[in-house]
């Protein structure tokens, strides 16, 4: 491993798997795929389903965590940060808070309280919305709770990016380290799925027989829903080696996200020769089995190669899942050597996205 | 010596502004003084204002013809105009250009589009034509927009951090030149009036209902306004290997967050103070060579004081109290692109050593550290300018511009 590049050394999530820190066992893996669930939070002309976050107590994970007047993605920010900074064995106390980032990536931000103020505005006209909620509809609102929650006074940033904003967030969180603007990044993904937007991907047309059917696979034929929050720690260069038990789950050494252009090309540019020991596949809303990114992983890696193909719970967070894609793969394939995250996106003008991190496996 | 790899300089700029399209309107406006704030009560009924808009009449936004359809909110349409501005003068076929990164800001995005029928029954509000301008809600697709307008195929990122979103846009692009993600970026900000953001700071009695006079002491509120600026950003470097024109040098960056509070700042300005610091300090200047700072200057009570603590902070040990202005007072706060339209000015500060005034500040917030621009414009060489950039959420950006010379 090169001992000078940012190093992934803390893990958090909220996903359709729970609260977890750390990898995700694999007992909770081996149910591959993990089965969407039915829709109940609102209703639905027949039986809708999705890869959902059962409801818990956020207090019960993270003690004397509050969150009564927060969205749920503002929530799941806050445990999976605080998961992910016990998981790689910080002390904040300990750390010179005005040097630590945050980097989110969402695609639809606080779209629960965005639908409340539009139901207040439906409700009480335009003149009588609520004032509470205004703010909680930023888009930043989450990245802001994990700051004001864990006194973090670094660079707060909150990004998207169409397909890419899981890769772009890490990325951007790495140049802080990078260029001396952070010494740590708390890294973050996610969305949460709400009526308007579920029922905007079925009025696009672009779910999987899966949502209606339970005898559908999602893993086959498309894109089934998904919520959930991932959160990284990403340590400058030099920093963990000084916590005896801290973990090394991987080494950022690039990354790159871009809307059009020749991703083969760009691959082994960014290879510079290496042959990855692992392929990670992003699905990014795209059918997992037929995902052109796993035509992609082959060519750059070779037929040969291990590939890992898009996980359906990841894939149905499209732009954000890029984070979850990558622990379920290191929690499901340990392996050495060089991974490369591969992400492809279909472009509204028909060109093709392509995103890729390449990491350094312990 | 200057690493010309690691130096980055804006080649472009592109505005639209409630004073009309493109740079040149923008500070000719402002030179002459004109305030765009205006009476405005027809944004949603029962609202009664002053806002900057925007005059779509004055020219045509870009139509389907140019790809522009009805997935495209006013915003999209706002920032392809501005963008398109921007590299008016480019070679659109050098092969830099094609594969140039975009970095947008909004807060308001598509929201523009969205109605409250939205909330009742969505199906149906889809079905009766919102499927398409709900499309343009997540805040990408500006980035989007901008990118497909000009057939970019760079990497594309929005961000969303409330009202220093186009500042930090600004500083998130050109720490990607310098990891050489992309040859040349677009970054900046675009945001459209819409009855959202209105109602919510209305509802936030955030909103003064006549012009606002930042940093006044009977400063009431804020006023918003609507536009779009991106700046063409890329190394010293690439633009000396395209021979290109070098409008200014940005000579640093920084962001930080407050930590403090979800909408109030930290009263004594500590997290914007140690933003500018840290800006100076990657700048390697010291706090008495900064000839202005474009404050973020709202006008809303607790903003304005906290600001001037923090200048009092960052300047501490200045000879002399530093130039300051809020050009909110012209135009109103733009949200997320107010940071980018503020750096555009401050572009135009520095390159024409004009200093703009605040508009309606008769009586200041006393401070022994600022020299507050009121008046008349101040002429004289500009060196070095700083926009300060601040915004719901605690986020804090600063940008420091040079003249080619520094």
């Amino acid at each position: 491993m090169t001992p000078t590049l940012p190093t992934i050394t803390g893990i958090g999530s909220v996903s359709p798997y729970g609260p977890l820190a750390g990898l995700i066992p694999p007992e909770l893996t081996a149910q591959c795929p993990l089965e969407p669930s039915a829709i109940t939070a609102w209703k639905t002309a027949g039986l809708r389903r999705a890869f959902l976050v059962k409801p818990f107590r956020p207090a019960d994970v993270v003690p004397g965590l509050k969150t009564r007047r927060l969205d749920r993605l503002s929530a799941w920010a806050l445990v999976a940060s605080s998961l992910a900074i016990k998981d790689a064995g910080i002390d904040l106390s300990q750390v010179d808070r005005s040097r630590v980032a945050v980097v989110f990536a969402t695609s639809f931000g606080c779209v629960e309280l965005t639908e409340a103020f539009y139901q207040s505005a439906a409700a009480n006209g335009w003149s009588g919305t609520d004032p509470s909620t205004f703010p909680e509809t930023l888009a930043n609102a989450p990245a802001s709770h994990v700051a004001l929650f864990h006194d973090l006074r670094g660079p707060n940033i909150t990004v998207g990016s169409k397909g890419f904003a899981g890769e772009s967030a890490l990325i951007q969180a790495a140049s802080l380290l990078r260029h001396g603007q952070a010494d740590l990044a708390i890294v973050l993904a996610g969305d949460t799925l709400t009526r308007a937007v579920y029922e905007w991907y079925e009025a696009a047309d672009l779910l999987s027989p899966a949502c209606y059917n339970s005898e559908s696979l999602p893993v086959a034929d498309g894109f089934v829903p998904s919520e959930g929050v991932t959160a990284l720690v990403l340590e400058a260069a030099g920093r963990c080696e000084v916590r005896s038990e801290a973990h090394s789950y991987a080494r950022f050494r690039s990354g790159c996200w871009v809307a059009g252009g020749q991703p083969v090309e760009i691959a082994r540019q960014m290879l510079c020769g290496c042959v990855p020991s692992l392929t990670i596949c992003a699905g990014n809303g795209a059918p997992c089995a037929t995902s052109p990114t796993i035509g992609l992983a082959r060519e750059i890696a070779g037929q040969n190669a291990a590939v890992v193909p898009p996980q359906a719970v990841a894939a149905g967070l499209a732009d954000t899942g890029a984070l979850l894609h990558l622990i379920l793969a290191l929690s499901s394939r340990p392996s050495s050597g060089l991974a490369l995250l591969l992400g492809t996106s279909l472009g509204t003008s028909g060109d093709s996205g392509f995103a890729a991190l390449l990491l350094e496996l312990p | 010596m200057t690493d010309i790899q690691k130096t980055i300089v804006v080649t472009g700029v592109g505005v639209i502004s409630p004073y009309g399209i493109g740079l040149d309107c923008l500070q000719a406006g402002m030179l002459s003084g004109k305030c765009c704030l205006a009476p405005t009560n027809d944004l949603y009924p029962g609202f009664a204002g002053t806002t900057a808009q925007v005059q779509v009449q004055a020219y045509e936004l870009p139509h389907p013809a140019e790809g522009f359809t009805s997935r495209h909110s006013r915003t999209d349409r706002l920032a392809a105009l501005a963008a398109r501005d921007a590299v008016a003068d480019f070679d659109c076929e050098n092969s830099s250009f094609r594969e140039s990164g975009v970095v947008m800001a909004s807060t308001v995005a598509g929201l523009t589009e969205i109605d409250p029928g939205i909330a009742h029954d969505p199906a149906a509000w889809y079905r009766r034509g919102g499927l398409s301008r709900a499309a343009s809600y997540p805040v990408a697709r500006v980035a989007d927009a901008v990118g497909e307008h000009l057939g970019l195929r760079g990497p594309r990122c929005a961000v969303s951090v409330a009202c220093a979103s186009g500042a930090m846009a600004i500083a998130l692009a050109a720490n990607m030149l310098l990891d050489e993600i992309a040859p040349m970026i677009l970054a900046g900000g675009s945001d459209a009036l819409c009855p959202f953001t209105l109602s919510g700071f209305n509802s936030l009695q955030a909103l003064d209902p006549d012009p606002c006079r930042p940093f006044d002491q009977k400063r009431k509120g804020l006023n918003l306004g609507e536009g779009s600026a991106v700046l063409v950003l890329e190394t010293l470097a690439g633009a000396a290997a395209r021979n290109a024109k070098v409008l200014v040098v940005l000579r640093g960056w920084a962001m930080t967050n407050d930590a403090f509070h979800p909408t109030a700042p930290q009263q004594q300005g500590n997290g914007l103070a140690d933003c500018m610091r840290r800006a100076m300090e990657m700048a390697e200047v010291d706090c008495d060579e900064i000839g202005y700072v474009n404050a973020h200057g709202t006008g809303t009570p607790l903003n304005d004081i906290a600001e001037v603590k923090a200048y009092e902070t960052a300047f501490r040990g200045r000879s002399r109290p530093v130039p300051v202005s809020s050009t909110k007072s012209y135009f109103g706060h733009c949200l997320g692109a107010a940071g980018a339209l503020e750096a555009a000015i401050t572009i135009t500060a520095v390159r024409r050593g004009a200093l703009f005034p605040t508009l309606r500040l008769t009586d200041p917030i006393e401070s022994p550290r600022v020299d507050w621009l009121r008046g008349e414009v101040r002429h004289q060489p500009l060196p070095l300018a700083m926009s300060v950039s601040a915004g719901f959420g605690g986020s804090n950006t600063a940008l420091i511009f040079g003249n080619i010379r520094s």
